[in-house]
């Protein structure tokens, strides 16, 4: 009795995995499609919509940056079509959520490729991002990180394929360097750098502050280093509350950076703190933060000097979708740079549209002008958002462009 | 007869994974790649079988020899060029290392076994809860290692560009190697002294078992096969990060051997295989299902929470898992 019950489980476990696949497999003609249309697709004439697939977190820790960004580049898609499409194309934009899992991230883009995505949106940050980046552009399609902000993305961390990977999101070197300039201007001398290594883009924030800094003449006399969730940050925290410096430069996100603003200034020090896009958004500021600063895409604060970028705000709002930060904009502008390329080549074959994109200098975005080249991949040259913070309310300061991007190793 | 009786032991797990590889080619690509995961998870779960299931001795560690096995396939297989550009600092032994796919996995395999060995020798003196504690603590340590020292690896880096060659084929093989390799491993006598002095310990002793020694034994094999199944996950996603291989991996593989059941080879393989396809299933529901008679949705999240809760369910009524700890027999 015992052992038919016992194989009774084994059919039922092939039944259910026979369900499973036929459940699942459901798409099996569609997907055959979509690599018809992926192989045959590129730089021909058709009326066949451009498919813009979008793998990206909407519920783990990288939803507050991607789930603005994917809303905001429906907007921008629905604006298109509503003036006619791009090339006399459609835009369509196909969404999955792949929760950061790394299996899902990259079944996600199998699914959307297969599907017929022609260019693959991917999670803003590059190591999340990898396995759908890999999927896309070993299979010749563009893949483009609304808001990565390393160069990471392009063949000096995908080989030759790179050629085919890029991000709206400001280049590193070009962020840390704003910072830097920023902070010279206001006479702040003497620096302290907290870099947390949880991820590439916030260390090289704080490598290019450092490299621009120190051009200019500044001193960075103390540098901490932790990682995000090490359970070390009070100890940061004591060593820059010690440092008696004019401003302290950092890039962070998550739940160290609260800790870190927090737990300075409840020591009573309150010493100038500058920060790139991660620190943007009021809702993790403790209560009555002030002498913050930081450089942002766009001001979420109904203050940003441009009409574009607050009408797309509103049409957030109005979808309940109001964004916490201003990376949003970029979700909007890769829409707005994939259009450029697809007009430019007229298809939307991977290494053509690759080929436009590095040609791009001075592109007009819904996010200013942007650039990139064969180096970077990544946006230099952006007119950035300076904010300042005080009792925990941002406001806009200035636009400011870096002269250039810093040199870090 | 017996011994057909005894072999079919294998002959159930072995079908069971042949016909996931099976079944699994004729779906879509993105779900094809969702099957080939669940292999590899289950050479993981069948991994920590080996020790867990043989020794009693519950290991949150054993995801250490998979990250380590899945860092040396990784590094081995990579351009020298593109590990430098990921971490400058890299040894030149690392940096010029470059193999093919077989030589990769059979260096995860040594790699996780050595490793497995170096910690197993104090590690195995200890018993009960400590020894879990302790191997919790291999977890840590091995990570933020992983994750810091940048000449052994890409540090908190994506280690991009690994070939991605874990087809259908050499998941499918791969998984039974493991099986089968677990298999013969529980049948052989270090397999039955182990089991017996899990059981009763003092007895063990007093018909003069070396507990330690068989302990130690199991962990080194099971660590190989842990640092092999890394291999061949590395090589499905072709890239790797330390925070794939860490807490999340831990506390889903052991899910899957508490749940399918810790003592037997069938538990293991029907867990792994079971909570994949729930997972796939539900995380395919979070965004909408066709089953047919119409599309179901479920709420965000209802993956994890359902298998917190299934997990609950099975440890209050089959404490001994959906198996029962048993193997699939002819008997």
């Amino acid at each position: 009795m015992r052992g038919t019950t016992r194989w009774s489980l084994l059919l039922a476990l092939v039944l259910a995995f026979g369900l499973a696949a036929a459940a699942c497999g459901g798409d099996d003609d569609e997907g055959d499609g979509g690599e018809a249309a992926e192989t045959g697709g590129g730089g021909e004439a058709t009326d066949e919509p451009i498919v813009i697939g979008a793998a990206v977190d909407l519920t783990g820790q990288m939803a507050p940056f991607d789930g603005p960004a994917v809303t905001a580049a429906q907007i921008q898609v629905d604006k298109l079509n509503e003036e006619g499409g791009v090339a006399g194309r459609e835009l369509q934009l196909r969404v999955i959520d792949h929760q950061l899992d790394p299996e899902r991230t990259k079944s996600a883009a199998i699914e959307l490729i297969d599907d017929g995505a022609d260019v693959l949106l991917v999670t803003c940050d590059v190591d999340f991002a990898t396995p759908a980046v890999q999927e896309a552009i070993t299979r010749g399609v563009l893949a483009v990180a609304p808001c990565i902000g390393t160069d990471q993305m392009g063949p000096e961390r995908f080989g030759d394929q790179g050629k085919l990977a890029f991000s709206i999101g400001n280049v590193a070197q070009d962020e840390g360097a704003a910072m830097a300039e920023y902070a010279i201007d206001q006479g702040w001398m003497r620096a302290a750098t907290a870099t947390d290594n949880v991820i590439v883009y916030f260390q090289d924030v704080v490598k290019a502050f450092a490299a621009r800094y120190t051009e200019l003449g500044g001193e960075v006399v103390v540098e901490e280093s932790w990682t995000q969730g090490d359970g070390t940050i009070q100890n940061v925290v004591s060593a820059l509350d010690n440092a008696n410096v004019d401003v302290i430069a950092t890039s962070t996100a998550f739940d160290d950076m609260p800790a870190m603003v927090g737990g300075l200034r409840s020591l009573g020090n309150d010493t100038p703190i500058i920060c790139g896009w991660s620190c943007d958004g009021n809702y993790w500021l403790p209560e009555g933060t002030d002498n913050f600063y930081l450089v942002t895409y766009a001001s979420v604060f109904g203050d940003d000097p441009s009409d574009e970028v607050k009408e797309l705000i509103t049409a957030m709002e109005e979808q309940d979708q109001a964004p916490g930060t201003g990376g949003f904009v970029t979700g909007a502008a890769a829409i707005d740079a994939i259009a450029a390329a697809v007009e430019e080549t007229g298809g939307t074959e991977g290494e053509a549209l690759a080929d436009a994109f590095e040609g791009f200098e001075g592109l007009e975005t819904i996010s200013g002008e942007i650039s990139f080249s064969e180096e970077f991949h990544s946006v230099f040259g952006r007119e950035y958002r300076v904010m300042e913070v005080q009792n925990s309310q941002p406001s806009f300061v200035e636009l400011r462009a870096a002269s250039s991007p810093a040199e870090i190793e | 007869m017996r011994r057909l009786a005894e072999l079919s032991g294998l002959v159930a797990p072995v079908l069971l994974l042949a016909l996931v590889g099976v079944v699994g080619t004729f779906t879509s690509r993105s779900v094809q790649f969702q099957f080939r995961f669940a292999l590899v998870m289950a050479a993981i779960v069948i991994a920590l079988y080996v020790f867990v299931g043989s020794s009693g001795v519950v290991s949150f560690g054993h995801v250490s020899f998979v990250a380590v096995g899945g860092f040396a396939a990784g590094l081995t297989t990579v351009p020298e060029a593109l590990k430098l550009s990921l971490s400058p600092d890299l040894f030149p032994v690392i940096a010029s290392a470059e193999v093919g796919n077989a030589a990769s996995l059979a260096i995860a395999a040594a790699v996780g076994g050595v490793f497995a060995l170096i910690v197993g020798v104090p590690l195995m003196r200890l018993s009960g809860l400590s020894a879990g504690i302790a191997t919790f603590a291999v977890l840590v340590i091995t990570n933020n290692v992983l994750r810091n020292w940048e000449a052994i690896g890409p540090g908190a880096r994506t280690l991009s560009l690994v070939p991605e060659t874990t087809s259908f084929l050499q998941a499918t093989v791969g998984v039974i190697a493991v099986a089968a390799l677990a298999f013969l491993y529980q049948r052989s006598r270090w397999g039955r002294v182990l089991r017996a002095s899990s059981d009763d310990p003092a007895a063990a002793q007093g018909a003069g078992v070396d507990i330690y020694r068989q302990r130690l034994l199991a962990f080194a094999l099971s660590g190989a096969l842990a640092g092999f199944a890394g291999g061949l996950l590395v090589h499905l996603l072709g890239s790797i990060t330390t925070q794939q291989v860490y807490l999340d991996l831990a506390f889903l593989t052991l899910a899957m051997l508490v749940i399918g059941g810790f003592r037997s080879l069938w538990g293991a393989v029907v867990g792994a295989l079971l909570v994949s396809g729930i997972n796939s299933l539900l995380l395919t529901a979070e965004r909408g299902l066709d089953l047919g008679i119409g599309e179901v949705t479920v709420p965000t999240g209802t993956r994890l929470v359902t298998l917190g809760a299934v997990m609950a369910l099975i440890l209050l009524f089959r404490p001994t898992g959906v198996t029962g700890g048993r193997e699939l027999t002819l008997r």
